[in-house]
């Protein structure tokens, strides 16, 4: 039962102050294993906040983020689940399905997780799910100013990965889920 | 084994060497006078190595937060793979005994009071006698043996019932939340490509939830609780193969202690669990363990969980913080061994409390919340309870009399020590003969309100 956190797009301070009350209430240390961040922070203080939640900390680099040395993509194994993170701006057109299919196939990856579009979604393909968290301050995206605060919260129990999606709506914290299951168990092989 | 070399307080002339089966005819005119007789005669040092050279294994806990304020040098007992007995070898008495038992226990209805009597002279450790007896002693095997395939029966599925429903991880409990709820998403609805559906949580469960009823919420509390238990067992014993160790053997163990210990704590929201209940869990999951019947030896953990209960609701008092202070807790238990003390030796009891102000608190603390599971080593200790469990006084009384028993047999040294060298004798009890001491226990009780 590992619970690991996704969210991203924060764009602290440029273009929102902090995550709003009702998730920062909620984010406290100790419950969270691990952290997947799509990137734009954008600054260092998100990062040692994040990190105070979970000392497993993983950064995608966002195209506003002033830390220049986080990675463009990163792959990790969590339980019987490989994961890629990836901000998402290089994957044109932003957002199509098609063409973060193709991301996932080269990462190789069951779940693929990139933001940049700051909307919520979840997409299923053969290849594996694709998860965009959002942005989790509700700041304005290159596309769009309606913009929901959200982050993904997955819970990964073996072969199955449970996905709590945490929306900011009219003030009021919502919750929804999603249940995804993986056919075969990773294999780990030696390279 | 290699004998050390003798030290040298053992070679003067208080210490006789006398064969161990002597000990029941040289105390044949019972003394009225006070209770010094039996120092005259003291205790002979068992075999392994006496108390300079025990061997340095990892150091007891200190016992939860604020206890003991001066028990760090306290040191576990435990003599490493000597488990079955320290007298080498079983002498004539300990064969009747163990024919008695046998008989008793054969009965259809087992007469409580027989059992009692020839159980506190010793139960012999073969046999499995033990495990049945102490069964029975607790309470737990009612005295009619055709109840008991019964009895064990429901009270070995109660346990299971209760491992189900309080040890699952809050994944496994919504999943089957959803599945009392009829939800059945994603095998029907695999489509190959295209967006994932959202669906409801059951009763707004999810992990960061803050409300005091969310199972996740509990599951996080629970959680430091579960740390601490997990430590703890894993401190058990750890120069005992049974309990320590990489074997399967250690590992299996310590997961039935745990789990015994995290069923416990949430059943008992009030007392949860206290730094000390695993060394009280430790002797009985191991005696169960041992039966020599194999389907007995199978079911230890739940039948070990509620004779645990039942031991420890004798003593929980001692584990409660708050109620140290008022006449059940701790602290009045220790002015009842001090008083015991006082009836029975004041000559002792002035010189340790007034002269040399050795605070009772400082070593009987330990002594009697673990029921002297670390004063001796195990198989000793295993021999006292044998005694604190069939009195008919009842453990708590026994318990302090055997306590004031450990005091008067070593009077003379304590008469002769200051604060310093009396507060680490009775840190470190020598090692004694268990038999003796419950000899000399056993009259404080005849010469009552002295």
């Amino acid at each position: 039962m590992v619970l690991v956190l996704a969210l991203g797009d924060l764009h602290i301070p440029h273009r929102a102050a902090d995550l709003p009350p009702k998730f920062k209430s909620m984010l406290v240390p100790g419950k969270i294993q691990h952290i997947i961040c799509t990137g734009n922070l954008c600054i260092k203080e998100v990062q040692d906040y994040l990190k105070s939640l979970c000392p497993d900390l993983h950064i995608a680099r966002g195209e506003y983020d002033e830390e220049t040395r986080y990675p463009e993509t990163k792959t990790l194994t969590i339980g019987q689940f490989k994961l890629g993170l990836c901000h998402g701006h290089q994957v044109i057109p932003w957002g199509d399905l098609d063409s973060l299919a193709m991301l996932q196939r080269q990462l190789d990856v069951d779940i693929l997780v990139t933001g940049h579009t700051h909307q919520f979604t979840a997409y299923k393909h053969e290849g594996g799910v694709v998860i965009n968290p959002g942005s989790a301050t509700g700041a304005y995206s290159s596309i769009t100013y309606d913009v929901n605060p959200s982050f993904v919260l997955m819970d990964i129990d073996g072969l199955r990965v449970v996905v709590y999606v945490y929306e900011l709506i009219d003030g009021e914290v919502k919750v929804d889920k999603i249940d995804f299951k993986k056919t075969t168990a990773t294999t780990h092989s030696a390279h | 084994m290699v004998r050390k070399r003798v030290p040298d307080w053992l070679n003067s002339s208080l210490w006789s060497t006398t064969p161990s089966d002597d000990r029941f005819h040289r105390y044949s005119p019972s003394p009225t006078a006070a209770v010094s007789e039996p120092a005259v005669q003291p205790p002979v040092p068992v075999p392994p190595p006496a108390a300079a050279s025990r061997p340095q294994s990892s150091p007891t806990p200190p016992k939860s937060e604020i206890r003991d304020p001066v028990n760090d040098n306290s040191n576990n007992n435990s003599n490493d793979s000597d488990e079955n007995g320290s007298s080498s070898d079983v002498s004539p008495e300990d064969i009747s005994r163990q024919a008695q038992l046998l008989v008793e226990l054969s009965k259809k209805v087992v007469n409580m009071r027989e059992l009692r009597r020839i159980a506190s002279q010793g139960i012999p450790d073969g046999a499995g006698i033990r495990s049945t007896v102490w069964k029975l002693l607790l309470g737990y095997l009612p005295p009619d043996r055709g109840q008991w395939s019964s009895e064990l029966a429901k009270k070995r599925s109660q346990y299971k019932h209760f491992k189900e429903e309080l040890l699952m991880n809050p994944s496994e409990i919504t999943r089957r939340l959803e599945k009392s709820a009829g939800c059945d998403n994603d095998e029907s609805k695999s489509e190959s490509s295209g967006l994932l559906s959202r669906s409801q949580i059951t009763h707004g469960e999810h992990p960061l939830s803050l409300g005091k009823s969310s199972i996740w919420n509990q599951f996080f509390q629970d959680s430091e609780i579960i740390e601490q238990i997990d430590r703890d067992v894993k401190r058990t014993h750890p120069d005992m193969h049974f309990f320590s160790g990489d074997s399967q053997l250690a590992k299996s163990n310590q997961d039935a202690l745990r789990n015994i210990l995290i069923v416990f704590a949430k059943l008992n929201p009030g007392i949860r669990y206290v730094q000390g209940m695993n060394e009280i869990l430790a002797p009985l999951f191991y005696v169960f363990r041992n039966d020599t019947d194999e389907e007995m030896a199978a079911a230890a953990e739940a039948d070990t969980f509620f004779c645990f209960v039942e031991l420890l609701s004798g003593f929980r008092d001692h584990f409660c913080q708050q109620l140290d202070n008022s006449n059940v807790g701790i602290r009045s238990t220790i002015t009842r061994l001090s008083q015991l003390l006082k009836e029975h030796d004041e000559e002792l009891w002035r010189h340790l409390e007034v002269t040399t102000k050795v605070n009772p608190q400082f070593y009987a603390f330990r002594w009697i919340t673990l029921l002297l599971t670390q004063e001796f080593n195990f198989a000793d200790s295993l021999h006292i309870w044998d005694t604190l469990l069939s009195d008919p006084e009842g453990p708590l009384e026994t318990l302090l009399r055997v306590c004031c028993a450990m005091l008067i047999l070593v009077r003379r040294r304590l008469l002769a020590g200051d604060f310093t060298s009396n507060l680490k004798l009775l840190q470190n009890y020598p090692p004694a003969n268990v038999s003796h001491l419950l000899y000399v226990a056993n009259k404080l009780r005849t010469q009552g309100s002295g």
